[in-house]
């Protein structure tokens, strides 16, 4: 029997918030000051939690209960963004990630505040009462690094370099987009959502004088994610990325960069962190504490 | 067959024991008290409890169901007791009590508090105006976003020289 496609909807927002939720508790004991400490460890609690709500939703159509999602899968059954299983790095990537995303994840969850799915519909509002707080850490750090010292802003620009043609593919679309689409579940295409985010990220970048990270990012381009059996994903997605200004706007032109996080792919990135978030659960399944 | 009045005894008592319920992180006010009780239907059988987290992923949910449960369940006489958390509707600071608000302040956290609109800079040492729990003055300021739990945040308040902390507002 085919998965219900809400399926492939709740996993892949989901997979982003655990991943990434993951990545930003690693911050814990490590941040630059104690503020940032507590910032990381509370959103990484924020979104684990939100992606445990949507597993809770999943848990129906995928029949499995959400430990078994968040940690009983292998590393291909995962369907978050390959920008989200990136590690921290520098200050500078992990601001310009959380930035990039969680501009993303307001824009996409703004959308599915009207979606058919009535129950995804409320989980996503009492979501968002939670992301705000995420956005505003996230503009403030925007602000403070792109307007402060030159080391300071070298270091975003070259996290947003790094980091933008990989959040361009939390747009990608999802395999059962359409069956989305016409059920309502998805109110807008993955596709309409990028322009949206664009339009947003780049208007911010040009106040900030930083929109060159658009332009050079259309001679980054390529595709540079090797699947964790090593080989690299040839055919269209291998069109290079690219932002382009038409008519007074930033659109998206070719493929994507990281491309293959919904549909299972994963960078050798994610083995370290797959093998640590499941360790526990594989070693003792069913452990409770 | 029950009657009417049984099952209302009932429900009243399981609104008592959930008055007696302590929120794990912030003993002074119970489940109750935080407006985290949504709904609580009572059948001849059976007893359901709805409650709101007040953050979604708060760490303490799992912990303040079972005490939920196993506070329901003395006072349900042998009914059987069905205990769920539910994210609609949200909860927000508004459903605090005018006791929850009381007690709250008592332990030095400011229940309720209006955000400041526009940038503010990074420490988040914006005027925040929310009242301090100790002295009442309004010259206060929010230090950080992030506290000792995902629903708190943390302020300084400039008259009586005393941080404290404050629910986040979510409405």
């Amino acid at each position: 029997m085919p998965d219900d496609p809400r399926l492939d909807l709740l996993l892949s927002l989901a997979d982003d918030e655990l991943i990434l939720g993951h990545r930003h508790t690693e911050w814990t004991g490590w941040a630059p000051y104690l503020e940032e400490d507590l910032a990381f460890s509370s959103i990484g609690q924020d979104e684990i939690g939100h992606a445990r709500l949507l597993y809770e939703l999943a848990e129906p159509l995928a029949e499995r209960d959400p430990d078994a999602q968040a940690f009983g899968r292998t590393p291909e059954e995962y369907r978050h963004a390959i920008l989200c299983e990136r590690p921290n790095g520098d200050w500078g990537y992990t601001m310009a990630r959380q930035w990039l995303y969680d501009e993303a994840d307001d824009v996409r969850l703004a959308a599915l505040e009207g979606s058919s799915f009535a129950e995804l519909a409320a989980a996503v509002k009492t979501v968002r009462l939670e992301e705000r707080y995420h956005l505003e850490h996230a503009r403030e750090w925007f602000r403070r690094l792109a307007g402060g010292s030159v080391e300071a802003r070298q270091r975003f620009a070259e996290g947003l370099e790094a980091a933008l043609p990989e959040a361009m593919a939390l747009f990608e679309a999802l395999p059962s987009e359409e069956e989305l689409l016409a059920g309502g579940a998805m109110p807008r295409s993955s596709e309409v959502l990028l322009a949206e985010w664009l339009e947003r990220v780049g208007r911010d970048l040009e106040e900030a004088s930083l929109d060159w990270v658009l332009s050079a990012h259309q001679r980054a381009g390529g595709e540079m994610v090797p699947t964790s059996s090593g080989e690299i994903e040839a055919g269209p997605t291998l069109t290079v990325p690219g932002v382009k200004r038409l008519e007074g706007r930033w659109v998206h032109v070719g493929g994507f960069a990281g491309s293959g996080g919904r549909r299972g792919r994963r960078s050798e990135d994610f083995g370290p962190l797959w093998e640590e978030m499941t360790g526990l659960y594989r070693a003792i399944p069913g452990a409770t504490w | 067959m029950v009657s009417a009045t049984a099952t209302e005894a009932i429900e009243r008592r399981v609104r008592d024991a959930l008055e007696g319920v302590a929120d794990p992180e912030i003993p002074a006010c119970s489940v109750a008290d935080l407006g985290m009780v949504e709904r609580v239907a009572v059948t001849h059988d059976a007893v359901e409890v709805d409650l709101l987290p007040t953050f979604v992923g708060c760490p303490a949910k799992d912990l303040i169901g079972d005490d939920v449960r196993r506070a329901v369940e003395r006072a349900a006489e042998g009914r059987a007791v069905q205990v769920r958390f539910v994210y609609d509707p949200a909860w927000t600071t508004e459903r605090i009590t005018a006791r929850g608000r009381e007690r709250l302040r008592g332990v030095g956290i400011a229940p309720h508090w209006d955000r400041p609109s526009g940038p503010v800079a990074v420490p988040l040492m914006a005027t925040s105006r929310v009242p301090c729990p100790f002295c009442g003055s309004a010259d206060t300021v929010m230090e950080s976003s992030w506290g000792p739990t995902p629903c708190r945040a943390q302020h300084w308040c400039r008259s009586c020289r005393n941080p404290f902390e404050g629910f986040k507002e979510k409405a």
